[in-house]
């Protein structure tokens, strides 16, 4: 569910994400005669590999080329305000804010491969609540219960499989085993 | 009658019904919680259930989606916070109700008309699935593809006011589902050399980008606020008999949720925001809708939770996917060759009547569940959204990478999410990209057979009758969608020209 609090974007917001889904379906529209097989079809026009992808990329450029249509008149009709314009700036910069915590799930997901998935995950949790500022100690104890909780359903349970991490090779042969099976 | 035996039997495993019972419980608890929801734990859970039978991971899967029904009554009475769309209304009716010091009389309405529209969409699935799917055996290639081609169009036209966003969000998702091979010439489309795009997208990480990690995303970059939950009075039983002073509104709540479960692309909201304002309508006490009406809660429970099984009953008959919950669902059948339509009957009896016998266990689990939990639930609601936000991170990660045992479908969930997140942020639909990649392949392939079993006459598709009422009918709901959009826009017009 989307957050009821979440700002409503604003209309240049929206103009600018209309062009850039806009430019990229027209690019892939554009893409068409190389990225699929058009011609020599023994089969009717039907049958063509580029017939589904055409129609849906068709369908796709109209619906953005609409919504961009829709977004300029309406910004014609309604010049945007220079507040309006300084908003849009922010809330463009403010589609970047994922990105610093998709950046901590790619170093989440190099840390499995070289730490282990239960050590990665408890430093992935435990870094992430602090930096959402639960630091409290019932926001440790928190997520060091997720993380056990992890290992226990998934690890255990359910017995997914994870790789083997370089750092488990630093333990002798018996606790390295149990690690790789539970950890 | 042997039919229904071997469901008993199905349900008789101790395995089955333990699972059916932690669906259930959980899918209330998801429900109860903002943020969380059917959505999130299904796309979370799909992989796992992968690797049970078909049975038992479809009565998981089956026990989160109608428990969220449920539960998510509970933050909207208690914490007057809607934990999902669905909910709003509801919470609407029932802030009156709690400012009277009379919140356990509304969840007790909420939970015995979520109860009557859950049994009798199960007993509508149980009587209207197998004739249907008898129906079904009669249809041919070009009736299976204009019912895809229907289901497309509804999913749109059910997108009142965001109707070209659906349109472009559903394209965009019949284009990702031709991303890869392609059958009859076997060449590859869209996929530019690389190894890792020839079987093309795959469902799971997709569907965990879209769906969980965008809205751990939302979680923890939006803001926390404190919510409070307020004490319960009275004893339940005494909504469970109320419900039934209003039998019209009750069962007529609840076929029309059945009705709308049908019918692909409808779903649960936009099933109950029509019925909800027919009913303000049509009852007698109209005028207390709104304001704490007992009716306002039962119209809103009793068709969010009979959309769930009913729209079990296209998926089942026909193998169309009724909303993005079944279209998750449909991946559990595909994975296990398990291929919905009139010949399951014939294939896989038992798998047919232990679900219909499951649901209907469960919906009285759900319930029994919540006469003692309540309490405990409402608490569970008042979770941190940031916490919420790590932990729908952590549980992606193992979800995405469990289904294909490749960190690279964790990269593709995470392109999947900063999608997600932005097209939530501009409440653009997620849902038409999901039935976009669900029906797509669907659609192409009986095109194909309908066209090459034509000879390339197109006009096979209006002289086949079946297809002809189908087209038709659609005709007729553009031409009604069309026109009301229109009339919804002139006074609007009328409204400028006098303010300027």
């Amino acid at each position: 569910m989307t957050d009821p609090d979440e700002p409503q974007a604003n209309r240049l917001e929206s103009m600018a994400l209309a062009l850039i889904f806009a430019a990229i379906s027209l690019l892939l529209l554009a893409l068409i005669g190389v990225a699929t097989r058009t011609g020599q079809a023994s089969g009717g026009w039907w049958t063509r590999p580029a017939f589904a992808p055409g129609i849906a990329l068709a369908l796709l450029v109209a619906a953005n080329l609409v919504t961009l249509w829709r977004d300029a008149a309406d910004l014609r009709a309604h010049p945007a305000t220079a507040e309006e314009w300084a908003d849009a700036r922010a809330k463009v910069l403010g589609w970047l804010r994922p990105a610093e915590f998709l950046a901590y799930y790619a170093a989440y997901i190099w840390a499995i491969q070289h730490l282990g998935y239960f050590p990665a995950t408890l430093v992935f949790v435990l870094g992430l609540l602090w930096r959402v500022g639960l630091r409290a100690a019932r926001w440790i104890w928190a997520g060091i219960g997720l993380s056990l909780f992890m290992i226990a359903v998934f690890r255990a349970g359910l017995g997914v499989w994870m790789p083997a991490p370089g750092l488990y090779d630093l333990f002798p042969d018996g606790i390295r085993l149990a690690l790789m099976r539970w950890f | 009658m042997d039919f229904l035996f071997l469901g008993l039997q199905q349900l008789a495993d101790p395995a089955l019904f333990l699972t059916m019972c932690i669906g259930a419980i959980l899918g209330v608890i998801v429900g109860a919680i903002p943020g969380a929801g059917a959505a999130v734990t299904i796309s979370i859970l799909l992989p796992s259930t992968f690797a049970m039978d078909p049975l038992t991971g479809m009565t998981l899967l089956l026990g989160v989606y109608c428990g969220s029904a449920y539960g998510s009554a509970i933050p909207a009475i208690m914490i007057n916070t809607p934990g999902s769309p669905v909910a709003v209304l509801t919470a609407l009716e029932a802030r009156p109700f709690v400012d009277r010091g009379e919140a356990r009389r509304a969840l007790s309405l909420a939970y015995s008309s979520s109860f009557v529209g859950g049994v009798l969409a199960v007993l509508a699935l149980m009587l209207l699935t197998r004739p249907l799917a008898e129906v079904a055996k009669n249809f041919g290639s070009a009736e299976f593809a204009m019912l895809a081609f229907a289901a497309l169009v509804l999913v749109v036209i059910g997108h009142g006011g965001r109707r070209v966003e659906a349109t472009a969000a559903l394209a965009f998702g019949l284009f990702l589902a031709t991303v890869g091979i392609e059958t009859a010439y076997s060449t590859q489309r869209y996929s530019f050399g690389q190894s890792w795009l020839i079987q093309g997208i795959p469902l799971v990480p997709m569907v965990i980008g879209l769906f969980a990690m965008s809205e751990a995303l939302i979680q923890l970059t939006g803001r926390d606020t404190t919510r409070q939950s307020v004490q319960l009075k009275g004893h339940f039983f005494q909504g469970f008999l109320e419900v039934f002073r209003y039998k019209v509104t009750l069962f007529g709540s609840s076929v029309f949720g059945i009705i709308c479960g049908i019918m692909p692309g409808v779903g649960e909201f936009l099933a109950q925001q029509v019925n909800y304002v027919w009913a303000r309508k049509l009852s007698k006490e109209g005028h207390l809708f709104g304001k704490g009406a007992p009716e306002g809660i039962i119209v809103s429970e009793a068709t969010n939770n009979a959309v769930p099984p009913a729209a079990l009953i296209p998926m089942l008959a026909l193998g169309i996917p009724g909303e993005e919950l079944t279209a998750m669902m449909l991946a559990v059948f595909l994975v296990h060759n398990v291929i919905p339509g009139p010949d399951l009957f014939l294939n896989r009896p038992e798998f047919v009547a232990g679900l219909y016998w499951t649901l209907l266990a469960m919906n009285l689990v759900i319930i029994l569940f919540l006469l003692v939990a309540t309490n405990t639930i409402a608490r569970a609601a008042l979770i941190n959204k940031r916490f919420l936000g790590v932990a729908i991170l952590t549980l992606s990660l193992i979800g995405t990478y469990a289904s294909n045992y490749n960190f690279s479908d964790v990269g593709l969930a995470m392109a999947f999410a900063v999608l997600g997140y932005i097209l939530r942020s501009h409440r653009w639909p997620l849902t038409p990209i999901l039935l976009g990649v669900v029906m797509g392949p669907i659609l192409e392939s009986r095109f194909r057979q309908a066209m090459g079993g034509a000879g390339g006459d197109l006009s096979i598709f209006v002289t086949r009758p079946i297809s002809a009422v189908i087209l038709a009918g659609l005709a007729l709901l553009l031409f009604f969608t069309i026109r009301g959009a229109i009339k919804a826009r002139r006074p609007r017009e009328d409204w400028q020209i006098n303010d300027t």
